[in-house]
């Protein structure tokens, strides 16, 4: 079975799983498949992660593996989600109502019998209301008791005990019970707490499900906004409506106002005015210049426009995106595997206790057991470790990937609390690679022909820096014989003159100028030109440089820049320590002394050219854009360019943490308190079943707190 | 107190009755999550078949 190649990889929805031992089970039953690589299947956000070698198996059989078990696997993009999400909720409305219904009018019949014991009561009328209350319960409990018994047999199945296996015996013990003494005619019965059991227990569920459906899904939200057709333009200038998988690259598309461009394309007609924020977070429109690339995702804010599409819909940036951001949350972290394994125990503890609270009582007084017994079945809450710790994650992810950060890897969020320093990369990261080049000083030629032959000359290259030159590029002017010499500069041959452009010392040969921030152009002939280079600073640069300091990070700039741009960038961030000159070796050597002293360093880079550095960081965040986004190797993926949002993911990655603490005192707190007064009987049924409710709704809540606040 | 013994099949019907209404509601979207959706409908233009 290890042997199986991973070649295919798919990330889907289960639905109908409860808690993480139903997880756990169809992990088991899908490792057991022949050709099965590795399976990651998250409980909190239903979702599944497979891979598999396609030349041993194929989706079919895995999912009717899932169904075999009860479960339904379910696309997870776009309207089939949506359709799943509406049923799961209509079923649950309905399941909450029958019980709700049931449980009042119980209640009615049941309070005759309490009510009437001082004075005594006809035994007929007893009776009564005793079958009353049976008929009223039967329903009840077949019906929205239903997913409690489907759930505790899943776990049974699978020879595990979960939360809601005591839940599913409370409710047995107590409904066989009274339709045993309903049916002999003498006895307790305790029909109201099992109707109120169901009631307030489903209605947990069903917040729960509320606060889940709503916050997990960013992904989904995504991929809601593309259209499912696009409208294509013929060369006839017809338009038809065409499926989006049917278009095909150089197709011309129209895309009307408040529409989102369907795919990856090149803008052919006016102006345009685009929101990007689902693909950046930068909520502010941006504006499109005919023959630029507009990203598929985007809305188009402005007039009508005309795009051709670039690349088929699902290779488009956006379906990176929204793949990336399922396969992250179909995965588990270590720390929700360990909650998994600590509930799993915490629900047999709890049937060992109601089986020794059982026989205590029973010893003790009889009358008392029963309700003991039940209370302690049901008070219990594991919910904090089997469902509020992977829902803090998954909220967290979701909040962070709104503001233009993925969380590629689930695991990051875990290390990125522990991040003390960070290490930034200079171009690409603080400065955006706008820079201005103005002449010096020219020798021989003129300040425009100096221009022009930088120009040229930088053209092969991919420095940002080689950038600043193009707008004054020739086409008639070309370099051929290229070189670059990284960190250095570049040569080549123009107009059969060799050419030299970068460092002094490059170009000149060793020296002890001041000013390195220089760049020297020179030919066969010596020295022809000086360009001074201003950066342009990232605009929220400094505001997120503050942020994080004021966090107490330490940021350090780590760049294969001359120590003179990398001081002035350094100074107008206000940050004290930098390192100029460091190729990607020396980043990669300085990321391993400073975790060697102890610190959790975080490393931001462009995810391409320095990704063995990014390996080696405790947290790695690359900063990318477009078609990069599916080759960056890194943890965190900061998609709009903006550093704010690092300084947001730390805040809430510290955040989580503290939510993940709280639920965890509030369960310890929660089951201290409440399980010694059941088992005491001290506390009625119904109280437990409440408290139970409210606790899981508590943590639960509170996990998806984090989805919600602050901007 | 004969009459209890209508008044309590009249409660086991009316209870029948109202998750009758309940799973009506339920089923035609009236609790789907958007509140102002079922008030358009009377105002939405029927689709051309």
């Amino acid at each position: 079975m290890a042997a199986a190649v991973a070649d295919s990889r798919s990330a889907f929805g289960i639905e109908g799983m409860h808690c993480s031992n139903c997880a756990a089970s169809v992990e088991r039953a899908l490792r057991s498949l022949e050709g099965i690589h590795s399976v990651s299947v998250n409980a909190a956000t239903g979702k599944a992660r497979v891979d598999w070698d396609s030349g041993k198996l194929t989706l079919k059989p895995i999912f009717a593996a899932i169904r075999k078990l009860g479960f339904r696997p379910v696309p997870l993009a776009g309207e089939a989600a949506e359709a799943a999400a509406v049923k799961e909720r209509r079923s649950a409305l309905k399941r909450i109502g029958v019980a709700g219904l049931g449980m009042m009018q119980t209640m009615m019949f049941v309070y005759a019998l309490y009510a009437s014991g001082a004075h005594g009561i006809d035994p007929g009328i007893a009776r009564y209301l005793q079958i009353a209350g049976m008929l009223l319960t039967t329903p009840v409990l077949l019906y929205s008791g239903m997913p409690f018994y489907q759930a505790a047999l899943h776990d049974l199945q699978r020879r595990r005990v979960g939360m809601d296996v005591p839940v599913a015996l409370a409710l047995t013990v107590a409904f066989t019970a009274s339709v045993y003494h309903t049916l002999l005619g003498t006895g307790e019965v305790y029909y109201d707490s099992v109707t109120m059991f169901i009631f307030l227990l489903s209605l947990g569920r069903f917040a729960e499900m509320t606060v889940r459906q709503r916050s997990l899904n960013a992904g989904e939200a995504l991929a809601r906004t593309v259209p499912a057709e696009a409208t294509r333009v013929n060369t006839q200038g017809v338009t038809e409506k065409v499926p989006l998988a049917y278009v095909n690259p150089g197709d011309r598309l129209r895309v009307v106002k408040g529409a989102a461009v369907p795919v990856d394309a090149l803008l052919v007609s006016s102006l345009a005015s685009l929101d990007e924020s689902l693909i950046t977070g930068e909520s502010r429109p941006v504006a499109r210049r005919p023959g630029d690339a507009v990203a598929g995702g985007a809305i188009n804010t402005g007039n009508t426009i005309e795009v051709i599409c670039e690349k088929p819909a699902a290779q488009s940036t956006l379906a990176g995106i929204i793949e990336l951001l399922q396969l992250a949350s179909s995965e588990k972290p270590r720390t929700v595997a360990v909650a998994d394994r600590i509930a799993s125990w915490f629900s047999i503890g709890t049937l060992a206790l109601a089986l020794a609270v059982a026989i205590f009582w029973s010893v003790i007084d009889p009358q008392r057991a029963m309700p003991a017994t039940l209370a302690v079945l049901v008070v219990t809450c594991p919910c904090a470790l089997s469902l509020a710790i992977p829902a803090t994650f998954a909220a967290a992810t979701s909040y962070l990937a709104r503001r233009g950060l993925l969380v590629v890897k689930p695991d990051a969020i875990e290390r990125l609390r522990q991040v003390d320093s960070v290490l930034l990369d200079k171009t690409g990261t603080l400065t955006d690679g706008a820079a201005a080049a103005t002449v010096v000083n020219t020798i021989g030629i003129t300040p425009a022909e100096a221009l022009t032959m930088a120009a040229a000359l930088e053209r092969g290259s991919d420095h940002p820096l080689a950038r600043v030159f193009q707008p004054f590029a020739d086409p008639d002017v070309t370099a051929v014989d290229f070189h670059e010499h990284p960190g250095h500069g570049v040569e080549a041959v123009v107009q059969d003159r060799r050419w030299k452009i970068g460092t002094r010392e490059f170009v000149a040969g060793p020296s002890n100028a001041e000013d390195d921030s220089l760049l020297y152009l020179k030919s066969d002939d010596g020295l022809a030109a000086t360009f001074a280079i201003r950066e342009h600073v990232v605009p929220d640069a400094a505001d997120s440089v503050r942020e994080l300091q004021l966090q107490g990070l330490n940021v350090i700039i780590a760049s294969g820049d001359t120590p003179e741009a990398v001081r002035a960038v350094a100074a107008t961030l206000g940050i004290g320590e930098y390192h100029a000159r460091m190729t990607p070796r020396h980043k990669l050597e300085f990321v391993e002394q400073t975790q060697a002293k102890g610190h959790c360093v975080l490393m931001v880079g462009d995810g391409i050219n320095d990704a063995p550095v990014l390996a080696a960081a405790s947290v790695s965040c690359a900063m990318t854009q477009g078609a990069a986004i599916a080759q960056a190797a890194a943890d965190l993926l900061l998609l709009n360019g903006s550093l704010r949002s690092l300084a947001t993911g730390v805040r809430v990655a510290i955040h989580a943490r503290r939510v993940v603490r709280q639920n965890l005192t509030w369960a310890l707190v929660y089951n201290l308190v409440s399980v010694p007064l059941a088992a005491a009987g001290l506390m009625a049924p119904w109280v437990a079943a409440l408290g139970m409710s409210i606790s899981s709704l508590a943590v639960v809540t509170n996990a998806a707190r984090l989805a919600w606040d602050r901007t | 107190m004969t009459i209890v013994l209508l008044l309590i099949p009249l409660g086991l019907v009316l209870v029948a009755l109202a998750a009758w209404a309940l799973f009506w509601a339920v089923d035609s979207g009236q609790y789907d999550g958007d509140v102002e959706a079922q008030g358009l409908i009377a105002v939405e233009r029927d689709e051309p078949a």
